[in-house]
């Protein structure tokens, strides 16, 4: 049975029926401003989804169409397309309320930890989650913390019934916090100064040595007694598994150049990456990106510009190093929902608009190795886009009223919204 | 080097007083002593050439030219030698036993654990004499006199009010003695010590303590029915000692200084060397500065890694710290010195002399380390100059050794000789002639007393190869010599017609005919006789003595702040016109486009778009395109703050103050200015349901920390409720301390504001007479009082609405209004009472999540609220978000609709309000103060950056300087690194880098220093 509607998006009550919408309806999205994602803009654009992927994509005003061949067609004059803005490195899903401990599922016991898995523990149902994608950020890399070898993490959507249907990558690679060259000392609350870390070559060599042990059980192929830990890595060395360093020092970026090429890994990837900018060609060279630090933070040191961490993104992008960015930090689960004004802020300080977008959608994607189906509006990728108000990056005209996940659409409410509501309606009873 | 540490027991002869029993005959001691032909530095301004210094038992007779020695006097010769008044430490526990604390518990200790009738917190405890505790100890002193002291202030380096010091002589035996003065000093310092109680935990309640310990003290010598009280009892005894302050940072000083004024107190202070970054301040003082000499060691700058990562800050001092002394001493700041942290008498004087290399004369460095400790402690009629009728404390040295290199040779305690180095009186420098087994040999003895020189000419006869022909060729080895009294040894290489080998003669010096003689050992082993015969002097060297190159020049390289982005000198206020720029008036007529506003004076005189002349001297800006709005101001910060952002040791802290320990070089001071924010307001932290008063500052970088407090503010304190007060995420050892519910929260208020009443009533009974003896002076509760009478705001922490509810019912019933809650993430739920209340909200854009009582945040709260007619601000309660809160300001456009102009409100104008200081900040508007802030853009777009920021008229923030700086701080810290190198080639010691990791306060920073980790808020 076909249902031709033609909708007018201005308000997001569009969204209250789409949500029960079926997936593999035929959706045309006429006359908005599309950030393809790529770089490239259309300023009027026709995007046409089928069986939840983009199946055309072209100028509007240029274009024809036939209205009976799609069963939703939206107008979108003067809102804006983005392709899914995308929180790499993230503990969303992973965790709910920071202070309480029994929310808390992303450090698990151990030193090395490759083989523990993020997927399984994501919970679609996060109230955090249903205020992050209510900006543009509809998936995120359930990454876990801790350890010299965090674990494995997954690239999820942040909409769906279950952790099955909400994976977009699963086990995407590994993450490994490089040792610090510097030290700290002390307990929380009186920090002793930090220091060279004494220990920094032997970590290092400890470390080195763990991979070595793992490429060669990958050398092995076959193997009687299986590893877990083992079993995990190996898709890092000839698969398509990426390993993300988290790494911030000039010396941990070297070492780690270093030990990336010795170990011939397929996709070594630096996290964090403060110092990246130090590093001229030799990471381009040696084509390692980065998933640089958040944009909001202060500088590292009393001494550096300023604004460094602002500009860190327009200094990679001039180095032609490939890079993403990415919200590590205090508070993040929350604060996942302001990556759109950290590439904001990144334009302000150097990165064109296009840019700015890139790094928050393809390049992001790039970097973990799904740009074949997502990361950009463009033929034969995957439907998940947002449409917003107006300019997305910017605080003021960030309003998300509607939003593709592989063709479905997902609501655009939250309980704040709810609550929002609710209280509005005590004080309108008041007046009356 | 080492030399032997010789003690002759010739002291100890009886003197009046001496109670203790003898066994055997008493020791003997001659009556006089005459030290004969020294140099005699008897204060630093008067020197006696060839002198005598006559005494008799510890007292000295008389020092000068023509001395009248009475019979029966030891004469000793000390010719050569320089006499100099023995040194005083002022600042040492030697003698005394190390404090030590109780075991260790993880529960927090709330009351003192100290038995007995004495203060209630263990910090405090003036009970504490040196004297009841002081041993000699042999060893201690030793390392001090082979430094020149001879006298120490000693005390129990412990606890705010730390007791008392003596002062002690530094003599081997007969303790009695030794304890010159056993009540010297009274000590102070803003550390806790060894103290385990939970208060205070930071360093304003240190400062609340102290205060409260002397209201409690002058109130205890006149009450006539309080409770005995050991400690208040030893106060009131000492009150008249000279009093010891002890810092450990420049600020300090001030923040001590500030409590003596308050008492009329004189306080001396114990620096921590970093005196001369508040040197504005310190300027023309009476009181003394005792001075450490540990200058800081170079770091080891050779791995550029390593280098590049040192702060600015910490190379700038390493440069200016030697320099310390000069700089008090040009500003007329009277010091002394300390030898604390010294640990080698080489290190010693080798810092002395980095003094004296920076500007001060050798006399200053003399007065800092004998006649201005002697005026400080008030014993300078006793000690500290070798005039007539002192004391006999004295060092002997075998020259000058402000000047150079000398030997310590002996030290004189209260009369008491004691030997470190015999030394020889014989002038040995001239030209000889040694006559070995026949052989002449022509010796030369050069170099000075200390260290002497020798060069021996040989003849070696040698055939040319080619020509056959004899060859004498003269060489001249050198000779080791050394002198020990009447012995002198010699020592040579010779390879000569004779001998082939090492020549050692040992002899007897006869200075009365010039000749040395004695047995020599030759290089075939064999031993005969030997002499020398003097010549003649020696040949006058050009002045080999190094000369001491003075450099005052580097003072000038101190920056304010001294570290990055600080200024060579603080800029002055401008007159200024902006010209064409989009100016948020935050006023009735709104935005103004291509509108002038004109600065004078460090206000706003003109604001509008009709006539006006441009100033005299003014400078024009063309802010075409760009948008001029008033300062952001920041309702909610803890930068700024040093040591502690809560007092969390009790439930009421109302005491403290943030004003005490605001701090002025923060780099996010500078940070936040290129964020556009010229106020905050830094509140206390939220560990606690009463907490400490706020500090109402401007943005001033450059200036000093009163300077950066606005005056005449009106008066906060924060208060909190829910999680953090009732310690619901602090472990589970932390269940002690009241309130662990919301429930206790309610009663912690009652209970402090009825306390409050209670102590009026009595307060204004003993005015109006009715009661004859004054109550003790609570400074909780006059501060609870305040806020009784309205006098007092309170910015509230608060999260969900029952407790928010609660505390309006509380204030309600006592007639009292909560001016703001701030946090308030529920506001949404219950704007409307808070209307009826009066309160205003300063809220977070959208934080939530981090905690159970945030769940129901919502980043429509801030919109909801004003639609309520509340005074919303947005702040940031974070330092870095505090550089961009025109952003979060913005995201009430997003959240729920508000208006640009009404959103740009949220972070000027309404914090202005709930601050109260609306009338001189927070619009532009003529005769408001010009805290102005130029934007590339409209401000609330993600794509502004601040051009200029404006506080009082004054460019302290300049887009354009900024990169200029940076490019300064690069080149100062290159410049001071390849210093560093150079001094790392030399191989003077130096030190790993450490990196100190910037500590940010947020509202639930327990104990002195920040944390780097996730925080509640």
């Amino acid at each position: 049975m076909r249902t031709i509607k033609f909708i007018i998006a201005t308000t997001v009550l569009v969204l209250s029926f789409t949500v029960k919408a079926q997936s593999n309806q035929s959706i045309l999205l006429l006359n908005g401003y599309l950030h393809v994602g790529n770089g490239e803009v259309i300023e009027s654009a026709l995007i046409g989804i089928r069986e939840g992927k983009i199946a055309q994509v072209s100028n509007s005003l240029a274009t024809t169409y036939k209205r009976e061949e799609w069963d939703t067609i939206i107008d979108l004059m003067g809102k804006h397309i983005y392709p899914s803005f995308i929180a790499p490195n993230s503990t969303l899903g992973l965790t709910e309320i920071d202070a309480v401990r029994a929310t808390r599922d992303f450090d698990e016991v151990g030193q090395y930890n490759p083989h523990i898995r993020s997927q399984i523990a994501f919970n679609v149902e996060s109230k955090v989650i249903s205020t992050v994608r209510t900006n543009g950020v509809l998936m995120a890399q359930a990454t876990p913390r801790g350890g010299d070898i965090s674990g494995t993490s997954s690239v999820m959507a942040l909409h769906g019934w279950n952790w099955e249907d909400a994976t977009i990558l699963k086990d995407d690679g590994i993450h490994v916090n490089w040792p610090s060259s510097l030290e700290g000392g002390g307990w929380w609350a009186e920090p002793a100064p930090k220091k060279r870390n004494e220990k920094y070559e032997s970590q290092k060599k400890e470390l080195a040595q763990f991979f070595a042990m793992a490429k060669a059980y990958a050398q092995t192929g076959k193997v009687e007694k299986k590893d877990l830990r083992l079993e995990a890595m190996m898709e890092c060395f000839k698969g398509t598994k990426r390993v993300y360093f988290h790494a911030d020092e000039i010396q941990q970026l070297l070492d780690v150049i270093d030990l990336a090429k010795a170990m011939e890994l397929s996709f070594p990837v630096i996290v964090g990456g403060y110092d990246a900018h130090l590093l001229g060609k030799r990471l381009s060279d040696a084509k390692i990106p980065v998933m640089l630090m958040r944009v909001h933070s202060l500088p590292e040191n009393e001494d550096d510009a300023i604004d460094l961490p602002y500009r860190l993104p327009a200094l990679l992008q001039e180095m032609g190093v490939l890079f993403c960015l990415q919200n590590q930090g205090d508070m993040e689960t929350m604060n996942a929902r302001n990556l759109p004004f950290q590439a904001g802020t990144a334009m302000a300080y150097g990165l064109s608009e296009e840019q700015a977008v890139r790094s928050i959608s393809l390049s992001a994607c790039e970097i973990m190795g799904f740009d074949k189906n997502y990361g950009s509006i463009e033929v034969g990728k995957s439907a998940t886009l947002f449409v917003s108000e107006g300019n997305a990056l910017d605080m003021r005209t960030n309003n998300i009223v509607l939003g593709l996940i592989n063709g479905v659409f997902i609501p655009t409410g939250n309980f704040q919204k709810d609550l929002y509501e609710k209280y509005s309606q005590k004080y309108l009873q008041q007046k009356k | 080097m080492k030399f032997l540490f010789l003690v002759l027991l010739i002291s100890a002869l009886p003197v009046f007083g001496q109670v203790s029993p003898q066994n055997g005959v008493s020791d003997s001691k001659a009556q006089f002593y005459a030290l004969k032909n020294a140099t005699i530095v008897v204060s630093p301004t008067k020197t006696i050439n060839n002198g005598t210094l006559l005494i008799q038992d510890d007292q000295i007779v008389d020092a000068g030219t023509f001395v009248i020695i009475p019979d029966g006097a030891v004469m000793i010769d000390c010719k050569g030698t320089v006499i100099m008044p023995a040194f005083i430490e002022t600042n040492t526990a030697v003698g005394l036993p190390k404090p030590t604390a109780s075991g260790f518990s993880m529960r927090p200790q709330l009351e003192s654990s100290k038995k007995g009738a004495y203060y209630w917190n263990e910090a405090v405890h003036p009970e504490v004499n040196a004297s009841n505790l002081y041993d000699i100890d042999v060893k201690a002193n030793e390392a001090l006199i082979k430094m020149g002291f001879g006298l120490a202030i000693t005390h129990v380096q412990d606890g705010l009010v730390q007791g008392t010091g003596s002062m002690i002589s530094l003599g081997t035996n007969n303790t009695h003695k030794q304890l010159v003065h056993p009540y010297a000093a009274q000590f102070y310092s803003f550390e806790k010590g060894i103290s385990k109680q939970t208060y205070p935990s930071s360093q304003m309640g240190s400062i609340a303590l102290l205060r409260q310990s002397f209201y409690d003290m002058q109130w205890y010598a006149n009450a006539k029915n309080a409770e005995f009280n050991i400690s208040l009892d030893e106060m009131n005894k000492q009150i008249q000692l000279p009093f010891i302050f002890k810092t450990t940072d420049k600020w300090e000083i001030l923040r001590a200084k500030k409590i003596a004024d308050e008492f009329g107190y004189q306080f001396n202070f114990i620096g921590s060397g970093n005196e001369y970054m508040a040197i504005r301040e310190l300027k023309n003082w009476s009181n003394f500065v005792i001075l450490p000499i540990n200058f800081p060691e170079a770091y080891d700058v050779k791995d550029p890694y390593v280098a590049r990562q040192i702060p600015l800050s910490d190379l700038k001092h390493w440069e200016l710290a030697a320099s310390n002394p000069h700089i008090m001493k040009v500003n007329n700041v009277p010091f002394c010195f300390t030898s604390d942290g010294q640990k080698t008498p080489e290190g010693f004087w080798k810092n002395i002399r980095k003094t004296i290399e920076r500007g001060l004369t050798p006399e200053d460095a003399l007065a800092a380390l004998t006649l201005n400790p002697a005026k400080l402690l008030k014993v300078d009629n006793e000690f500290g100059t070798l005039e007539k009728g002192k004391k006999a404390s004295f060092a002997i040295y075998s020259t000058d050794p402000f000047k150079s290199d000398a030997k310590l040779l002996e030290m004189w305690t209260l009369g008491d000789q004691q030997i470190l180095q015999a030394f020889s009186v014989h002038d040995v420098l001239g030209k000889y002639n040694v006559n070995i087994d026949g052989l002449i040999y022509p010796l030369e003895i050069s170099g000075t007393p200390n260290r002497l020189e020798g060069k021996v000419q040989t003849i070696k006869t040698n055939r040319d190869e080619k020509t056959q022909a004899l060859k004498k060729d003269t060489l001249t080895p050198k000779v080791a010599i050394q002198l020990v009294g009447d012995d002198i040894t010699l020592q040579f290489n010779l390879a000569d017609d004779h001998f082939k080998g090492s020549v050692n003669l040992h002899g007897k010096v006869r200075s009365k005919f010039g000749i040395f003689e004695g047995d020599a050992m030759l290089p075939n082993g064999k031993w005969t006789t030997w002499s020398a015969i003097r010549n003649s002097d020696a040949d006058k060297k050009e002045d080999e003595a190094k000369k001491t190159v003075v450099d005052t020049l580097i003072c000038s390289r101190l920056w304010f702040p001294n570290m990055a982005y600080g200024f060579d000198a603080v800029p002055d206020d401008e007159t200024i016109v902006y010209r064409n720029a989009t100016v948020w008036t935050n006023e009735d007529q709104g935005n103004l486009k291509d509108a002038t506003v004109i600065v004078q004076n460090g206000k706003i005189t003109y604001v509008g778009k009709g006539n006006f002349s441009i100033p005299p001297g003014a400078t024009v800006i063309d802010a075409k395109g760009k948008h001029l709005t008033s300062g952001i101001i920041d309702e909610h910060s803890h930068i700024a703050i040093a040591k502690g952002v809560n007092e969390g040791g009790q439930a009421i802290s109302a005491e403290v103050s943030i004003a005490d320990v605001v701090t002025a070089d923060d780099i996010n001071i500078y940070r936040q200015l290129a964020g556009g924010v010229t106020a905050a307001q830094l509140l206390h932290g939220s560990a606690n349901p009463i907490g400490g008063q706020s500090a109402l500052i401007k943005l001033k970088w450059g200036s000093t920390p009163s300077q950066m407090v606005i005056p005449n503010a009106p008066k906060f304190i924060k208060c909190a409720l829910g999680e953090n007060v009732k310690q619901a995420n602090w472990g589970d050892y932390n269940t002690v301390r009241f309130p662990q519910t919301r429930m206790g929260v309610e009663q912690v208020f009652y209970d402090g504001f009825e306390r409050a009443k209670i102590y009026e009533q009595e307060m204004k009974a003993f005015t109006d007479g009715k009661q004859t003896t004054a109550p003790r002076k609570d400074l909780e509760l006059e501060v609870l009082l305040e806020i009784l009478k309205s006098q007092r705001f309170i910015t509230c922490h608060s999260y969900v609405q029952s407790e928010i509810n609660m505390l309006m019912h509380v204030a309600d019933s006592m007639g009292f209004t909560i001016n703001t809650f701030t946090h308030i993430l529920e506001g949404y739920k219950l704007a409307d009472k808070m209307k009826t209340h009066g309160a205003g909200g300063s809220t977070f854009s959208d934080w939530w999540a981090y905690k159970f009582e945030v769940n129901d945040a919502i980043p429509y709260n801030a919109k909801m609220m004003a639609d309520q007619g509340l005074v919303v601000a947005i702040n940031s309660d974070d330092a870095e978000m505090g550089r961009r809160l025109n952003q979060e300001a913005a995201k009430s456009v997003k959240y729920g609709g508000m208006s640009e102009i009404e959103a740009w409100k949220l972070v000027t104008l309404n914090p202005a309000k709930l601050l109260h200081l609306d009338d001189r900040m927070g619009s532009i508007k003529e005769g408001k103060d010009a805290d102005l802030v130029l934007w590339t853009d409209n401000p609330l777009s993600s794509q502004a950056k601040v051009e200029m920021t404006v506080i009082d008229g004054v460019v302290l923030f300049d887009s354009k300087r900024d990169y200029q700086m940076r490019a300064a701080n690069q080149e100062e810290k290159a410049r001071i690194i390849s210093k560093m190198l150079e001094s790392n080639d030399k191989g003077e010691p130096s030190k790993p880098f450490a990196k100190r990791k910037a500590k940010h306060f947020h509202c639930d920073t327990l104990g002195e220093e920040g944390t780097e980790e996730e925080n509640h808020h």
